[in-house]
Formats: structure tokens, sequence, C-alpha cells
């Protein structure tokens, strides 16, 4: 098989993308916001609660989409689930240079990192959007 | 298999970047020209001697590159003419994109023939470029939009879209060839038009090089197409109207080149086909597309869909033998298009599989979401054939779908 599509596509990304981990809604929650591909009609929406020392208690997401954008989502919620906002935001930078192909050295994550295994989405340009709508939806639910 | 009793045009070599290895290795399948087709050397060799040997504006200069681009120009205008069978060139109108006539078509009709109220007839399997100019009228002016059903055929339901028609209707716009089922348009659904006396504007994007196109036999009043779909350059559209109704409306964008006489009062508008082409039109595209359309006719409009008619059959014969594929739109007549999907596996997928095997087929919603919505699915997978694919590739794009199946369910 080709290596391309065994890098886009590894063991942790297929059972993500098959039974997507926090997906749900988040009750209580006082954060949210919907992602959304226009290109491909992908769509997500991301809640979570962030207590008053700015720690993500719980973080949950529903949506539909491809096995890159929900595993991508279901990782990102196992990985932020009780970071302080301040980390949160420096993994979002590092994942974002991450899954583009950037030359950017990483601060945060390292290939240890379950998100690491995302990686193998810079060989398809054209799926970079997949992996980073949930990524985008949580920033955008930092700034409303 | 051997396919070597069926008609094969061996056109693939006229193509040069079919010879293009997908990651250097893959031998390239194109499977989706219904979003935009490959050009033939002809056409890229034509517009490139256009700019080396004869390039300066239309209808402006008199010196000699002038007089060899206007030429050219007006010489595509008559073969599209021709192409379409209208009756003359004063109803070709050059547009950069299918969407742009269509955008044309709803302001300038409306500005001439409607008021707040009146009400438009659209369907449910339209793409977006069919929808969204029509839903500006509703936004800006209080327009009213109907939308027929479909059936699970994947045609239009005759008798809900028959059904539609008030004393208000104005005008109805209808795709010819839908891009997602591959289905041709009801010719009822025209002749209901024709009855009731309401113009209808057919959107030709995926028909123009895949059906033969007589837009009086067709009786439309507006028929669209892009350059780029039919293996000319993007950057060209095509929208055909009657003389009367174009004559009536008024221009839909102002500048250079469609004018009759301006002073800092007024202006005066020039006749058609100029009145509605404002500013240096694509020029060189115009000229491509004319080299595209000598290309079609090289090899004959009738052989180029009997090959396709016959890919597609054999490419919906081998899809429906497969338990784990659900084609979408029945077992109606296709014309070079087929949307599936693979039950439990997303369109996104397939795709992105069958790109490193160097089969490019698209995935997505086809800027059809009203419809992905009614057919409760997110996304499809598409073929699309042109006149340089074959049976062969269809053999290997099974197998690769096979090769697809059995890597996701692992």
């Amino acid at each position: 098989m080709n290596d391309l599509i065994n890098d886009l596509y590894q063991e942790i990304i297929l059972d993500h993308g098959r039974e997507p981990r926090n997906f749900g809604e988040c009750e209580p929650h006082n954060k949210s916001a919907d992602g959304h591909n226009p290109l491909c009609g992908d769509n997500l929406k991301l809640t979570f609660l962030l207590n008053d020392q700015n720690i993500i208690e719980d973080i949950k997401f529903t949506g539909e989409g491809c096995a890159i954008s929900l595993a991508s989502a279901s990782l990102m919620t196992e990985k932020l689930k009780g970071k302080k906002i301040e980390v949160a935001e420096e993994i979002f930078k590092d994942f974002t240079n991450l899954v583009s192909g950037s030359d950017e050295d990483l601060k945060v994550l390292n290939e240890e990192d379950s998100l690491y295994a995302l990686k193998g989405v810079g060989g398809f340009p054209m799926r970079v959007k997949c992996a980073t709508m949930a990524w985008h939806a949580f920033n955008q639910a930092l700034k409303d | 298999m051997d396919h070597s009793k069926t008609l094969n045009l061996n056109v693939r070599k006229d193509f040069p970047i079919l010879s293009k290895k997908i990651l250097e290795k893959k031998d390239l399948i194109y499977f989706d020209t219904a979003a935009s087709a490959q050009k033939p050397n002809t056409v890229i060799d034509e517009t490139n001697d256009f700019y080396k040997n004869h390039y300066s504006n239309v209808s402006r200069g008199v010196h000699t590159l002038s007089v060899e681009s206007t030429f050219r120009y007006e010489d595509a205008r008559k073969k599209v003419q021709k192409f379409l069978n209208a009756r003359s060139e004063n109803e070709i109108i050059f547009t950069k994109s299918a969407t742009e006539g269509i955008n044309l078509v709803a302001q300038t009709f409306y500005d001439k023939f409607m008021q707040k109220g009146d009400e438009v007839i659209l369907s449910l399997i339209e793409h977006h470029s069919n929808l969204i100019p029509w839903f500006f009228l509703r936004d800006k002016y209080g327009v009213v939009l109907k939308f027929a059903n479909i059936q699970p055929s994947g045609e239009i339901d005759i008798d809900h879209f028959n059904s539609l028609f008030t004393n208000k209707t104005k005008i109805v716009s209808l795709t010819h060839l839908s891009n997602v089922f591959g289905t041709e348009l009801n010719e009822k659904a025209i002749s209901i038009c024709k009855d009731k006396n309401v113009p209808i504007l057919l959107d030709g994007c995926q028909s123009a090089a895949h059906l033969k196109i007589d837009v009086q036999k067709l009786s439309c009043d507006f028929f669209v197409f892009s350059g780029h779909k039919t293996y000319g350059p993007a950057g060209i559209g095509v929208l055909y109207g009657t003389e009367n109704l174009l004559s009536e409306m008024p221009p839909y964008q102002g500048g250079g080149g469609m004018i009759g006489d301006v002073s800092l009062e007024g202006a005066s508008y020039a006749e058609l086909p100029a009145k509605y082409e404002a500013g240096t039109p694509p020029l060189v595209e115009a000229h491509g597309l004319g080299i595209a359309i000598d290309y079609m006719n090289k090899i004959g409009l009738d052989n180029i869909i009997e090959h396709e008619n016959e890919i597609t059959k054999y490419a919906f014969n081998k899809l429906n033998e497969i338990d784990f594929i659900e084609i979408h739109g029945g077992d109606n007549k296709r014309n070079s298009i087929i949307s599936f999907n693979i039950k439990n596996i997303h369109s996104h997928e397939v795709s992105s599989f069958l790109d490193v095997e160097g089969i490019a087929i698209r995935a997505g919603h086809h800027c059809c979401q009203p419809l992905m919505k009614h057919l409760g699915v997110n996304s499809t997978a598409r073929l699309s054939f042109g006149v340089y694919n074959s049976l062969e590739e269809v053999d290997k794009f099974v197998i690769a779908l096979h090769k697809c199946k059995e890597f996701f369910n692992k």
C-alpha cells in the first residue's frame, strides 16, 4: 500500500474517525463555535466549559465529516481537556504548523503526541482544511 | 477484460497533461471532466500563438494587430453560434463564465420584466450558480422563488413542476444536465414553459460538450455554458439569448465597448452583442473556446457522445454489481456523470485513496448543498467522463475501489 495513504490514515486516525471520543454537547458550557468547510459541506459544533482558572474543564463536539475531520476533532478534545487556555493556544499554533507542513519549530508538541498522527495530512494539501476545521472552531470560540 | 471491439477515439495523445505521472509513477486517469475538462494541444498552442503573434485589444483600434485580434474574437462567436445552432451571432454573448451569464440574466431580466412578488421557478437539483443569482433577487427585491421537487430517479417531478406556475411566474431556470446525477432535463419541462409563455433558461454547463445542443430545437430562451468544461480555457463563458429578449433587457455592466454615444448627460448603448460586453473581453479565451469547438467537431460530436455513453453505461453496470456501492439517482440513463458513495466511507477518503492510485474524481457536495440535504448525504463521490477516457480506465478504477474498501475496513 502506498506510503502517503498509510501516513495519512494511521491506525489512530481510523480509530478516532470511526469512534470519535467526546462526541456530544458539553453541559453546562460557556464557550461554543461552529466549524464549517464550505467547500465540502463538513461541519461541527464545538462546546466547552472554561472555569475561573482559565482551564478547559470539559470539551465536546458533534458534527459530520470525513475520517480526518472527525479524528482531528476527537484528538483535539482529548488533548485540550484539562489544559490552561494559554497552553491550548500554543498547541493550536503548533498543530496548524504541523499539518500545513510549515518549517517552523514546534514548541509544545512532539512526536510522542497523538496529534502528531495528523502530520500525514501535509502530503494532501487539499485535506489540510479537514484537519484544522475543529481547531479553527476552537480558536473562534476563544475570540467570541 | 478485452475492450478491443469497443469504440476507441484514440485521442489521449492530444492531451499533453494525460501523460503526466501522478506521484511520479501512476498513469493519470482523469474522471473529473464535469469539474473541468482537460485541454487538447490545439487549444494550448493556438492560445499561445494568439499572444505571440496576434494580440491586441478588440474592436477598438484600426491597426493590424487590432484587426487580427478582432477577427479571431468574432470568428469564435461564429463558431459558438453554429455549435448552438443559434439564429444569429447577435444572440451569442461572451461572458467570463456560465455563472456570469446566469447573473446577467437574473439581474437584467428582473430590471425589465419583474417586480416585487413576481415568481421564479427553479429546482432542487440546481447548482449553486443557478440558485444564488436568484436568491439575490429574492433578498433585494422580494421576488418569490419556487423549487420543483425531484423524483428518486434524479429527474424533476414534472407534475410538481407544473403545479408551481401562477400568473406571477415570470421566468424558469433549470439545469439541462444534472452535474450530480448526469440526468438530462425532461423535455416536457420546456414544453410546459412554452405552453404557459414563460421564458426558460437552461444551465448547459454539463450538457454543452456531452449532448448535441440545438437551441432552436430545444426552444429555450436562454442557454449558458462555460469554456473550461468544453475543452476550452477557463475565464470564458457563453450566454445565448433570443434576440427579442436580449434587445429588450437593459445592459448588465457599464463600460467601454458597450456604448453607442456618450456625453456627460448620458449614453446610448451599443447594438447586440456588444451591449452586454462591457470592458475588454476575455478575447484569447474566446478564441481558445472556438478552437475547442473545432476540436470537438473534428472528432464529431456524435462519436464523442456514443463513446461517453458506452463508458458511462459500462461504469454504471460495474458499480451496480458491487454491493458496497450506493449509486445516486436510480437506473435511468446518465450522460457522462455518475455519483456514488461507498457505504460508511466518506467521499473524501475515497478521493484521497484514489488520488494516490493516479485516479482523479470529485468528492464533496458538488455545489449542490440543497440536493445533498435532500439525498440525506453530506457529500458524494462523482465520476465524470470525457472524450479521452476508456473502458480500461474504468476497470482500473473498479479494482482501486475494492482496494479502498478493504483499506478502510481493515
